[in-house]
């Protein structure tokens, strides 16, 4: 029998670390669990640095070792303003990488909240696998979660239908004629889950007086998040929070640059985000205990640049102007993070460079 | 299928483009479906659609499930467990379009297993079990409670199959009306519980032979899959069609006219606009399909009684 959510495992596992007490969904006051409006995403904090031949050591989180490459802390380039209670203001921070994988082509890391992904590209090259000769590479996909990335042990192994998500995600952005005959491999391993697929997710919305002024807060102090929705419009709609929840989103925007970072030739950076709907109210970037109680969700993945979708899935039952909003709100938040990427990319070449 | 030349590939597109496909239907017409419902005897409920050369059955078996921890789940998460598998034939797999080729049956099976989930029965996936064919999910089409013996001690385990024999493109859209048409036509037998046992204990359940309970399933929605090929979308592609596909979107919509999942193939990326296009399409079809689904169910389940 497969373990669902919520059985007890037989054996010890940390309990998470949020309270036990589901919020009260339906609510008008419901605060999220870590003090996010429902309209903001984790912030992202990406982070390039190149591999360097010096040998030091240096850690990125707790016991992740990416081997003697040197990293340099570079200051967040955007940041999330979460509220808390009574209207503090407290920076969250997420990470990007490349360059994290030695022995890889191309390497990334990325840390959005709790999801850490570590995605590494190798090609072009030959593959076994492909027996038939086609003028036009080859993408292969897998998708891994390390045994300690879930609390109950081994439950990633059941995302087995992420390495085709993954393929369907890129195989849209990747120009495949650069590489004929040969095959692009991309292995991405979770090495910490907080969902089942989460993506993050920025948009603004209203819940409160207190959101709004926070919202144009973070208008007004962080440049790179160009809002393209009109505040009051989105103030104006029904409630939409879009919850980014899970690991999928993470991944696939973690592999775009990781396919940047090897030099592969693409039509876009691709950049995603998942929504979640909890009956009136769409919330961004949820976290686990969010994603448990969602009515639906949407995941969107998008090449910003080229204002085109890769891949939508929709679970859940969903009216059609709720889907207007919230494909909306995932296209702002991915253009957004299709700006972070860019600008860690940029950062990195000019690293390399000196 | 395999291999169709430059000259055919330009028919087909300029076909759609004229709103004349190859056999003749316009690009929001359906081929004509047919319904047979009960072939399968030993299963719960099952159907078999031919949608002109597609062909699937799909059948549902029942199995009353005595772990209180999941019946528990099924009352706080809503998340009751339906398992959903599609087999595929493994040599009608070589004769398909070379995307299909490099990765094989288990693969489309899997992809065609999630995309069910998603679009029927709504909800998050669980875990995948040894075949790659089968996964839970929650139902959203179907009254779960309808499932409930015994609150938080017995409920009922559907476990939904589907064989795809022959296939002609347009898989998905086949094995979701097959699905629908299987689930009203299963019948869950009447369970009788000894009263007064306590809670530790199992409760004696008597299972009738008789006695069936019907689901009502007008609530489950239909799946309909637009194929995108140039700037025109169709329905009900067939597999010569398919192969000129850039992206197709599957919709599935219910009776209410609320989307209910949505996913998209195809790697060729797609403005939101088309796909708010192509959401409204569907609607407008699915409708149309809804209806012609349930006179041929209901006709398909009179002729089975006579």
């Amino acid at each position: 029998m497969a373990d669902k959510g919520g059985a007890t495992p037989a054996t010890y596992s940390p309990s998470p670390t949020t309270g036990r007490k589901k919020p009260p969904l339906l609510k008008e006051d419901w605060i999220r669990p870590d003090g996010r409006g429902f309209h903001q995403c984790r912030p992202a904090l990406l982070d390039m640095h190149r591999f360097l031949s010096d040998s030091k050591c240096s850690r990125i989180d707790g016991a992740l070792l990416i081997g003697g490459s040197a990293k340099r802390h570079l200051g967040p380039v955007s940041t999330r303003i979460t509220s808390g209670v009574h209207g503090s203001v407290q920076p969250d921070i997420d990470f990007f990488r490349t360059g994290a994988v030695n022995a890889a082509s191309g390497s990334a890391y990325a840390e959005i909240g709790n999801t850490k992904v570590i995605v590494s590209v190798f090609g072009p090259r030959e593959s076994k696998k492909a027996m038939i000769y086609s003028d036009i590479g080859r993408l292969n996909c897998n998708v891994s979660f390390t045994t300690f990335a879930t609390p109950v042990r081994g439950q990633g192994s059941d995302h087995k239908e992420y390495s085709t998500m993954l393929h369907k995600a890129l195989e849209g952005a990747i120009i495949l004629e650069t590489f004929p005959k040969t095959t692009v491999d991309v292995f991405a391993l979770v090495l910490e889950s907080s969902g089942s697929h989460t993506s993050r997710c920025l948009g603004f919305g209203k819940r409160s007086q207190l959101e709004i002024m926070l919202c144009e807060a973070l208008l007004l102090i962080d440049s790179m998040f160009l809002c393209n929705v009109p505040l009051q419009e989105v103030i104006a709609s029904d409630n939409i929070s879009e919850c980014v929840s899970g690991d999928l989103p993470v991944v696939i925007s973690c592999a775009s640059l990781a396919l940047a970072d090897a030099g592969i030739m693409m039509y876009d950076l691709v950049a995603s985000v998942s929504v979640s709907c909890f009956s009136k109210n769409l919330v961004i970037d949820p976290i686990l205990e969010e994603e448990n109680c969602q009515d639906g969700s949407l995941m969107i993945t998008c090449m910003p640049s080229r204002y085109e979708i890769t891949q939508l899935t929709v679970t859940g039952e969903w009216s059609t102007p709720k889907i207007n909003e919230g494909m909306q709100l995932c296209l702002d938040a991915c253009a957004k993070l299709a700006k972070i990427m860019r600008s860690c990319l940029k950062e990195a070449a000019s690293d390399s460079q000196e | 299928m395999v291999g169709l030349s430059c000259g055919e590939n330009h028919f087909i597109q300029g076909g759609i483009a004229q709103d004349l496909r190859c056999d003749g239907r316009k690009r929001l017409a359906y081929r004509p479906i047919s319904v047979e419902t009960g072939v399968i005897p030993q299963a719960n409920g099952s159907a078999r659609v031919r949608m002109g050369a597609t062909d699937v059955i799909a059948s549902v078996k029942c199995r009353l499930n005595f772990e209180s921890q999941a019946c528990c789940n099924l009352i706080k998460e809503k998340s009751r467990y339906i398992l959903t598998a599609v087999q595929l034939q493994s040599q009608l797999l070589r004769s398909h379009s070379i995307g299909f080729r490099g990765r094989g049956g288990d693969e489309l099976a899997a992809e065609l297993s999630i995309a069910l989930q998603r679009c029927l029965l709504g909800g998050k996936s669980g875990t995948a079990v040894v075949l790659m064919l089968v996964f839970f999910f929650s139902g959203a089409g179907i009254n779960l409670s309808s499932l409930i013996v015994v609150e938080r001690k017995i409920c009922w385990d559907l476990y939904i199959d589907g064989l795809v024999v022959s296939s002609d493109g347009n898989l998905l859209d086949a094995l979701g009306a097959a699905i629908k048409a299987a689930l009203s036509n299963t019948g869950i037998p009447r369970v009788q519980v000894a009263a007064e046992t306590s809670n530790n204990e199992q409760p004696e359940v008597d299972v009738s032979d008789e006695e069936f309970l019907q689901f009502d399933t007008a609530g489950i929605p239909v799946i309909v899959t637009l194929t995108k090929v140039g700037r025109h979308y169709i329905v009900d592609a067939t597999s010569e069609e398919e192969s000129q596909l850039s992206s197709a979107v599957s919709i599935s919509a219910n009776r209410q006219g609320n989307i209910c999942g949505m996913t998209k193939r195809g790697g060729v990326g797609l403005d939101p606009s088309i796909i708010l296009d192509m959401i409204s399409a569907a609607k407008h079809v699915s409708d149309q399909v809804i209806n012609k689904l349930d006179s041929e169910i209901a006709s398909a389940e009179a002729e089975e009684e006579s």
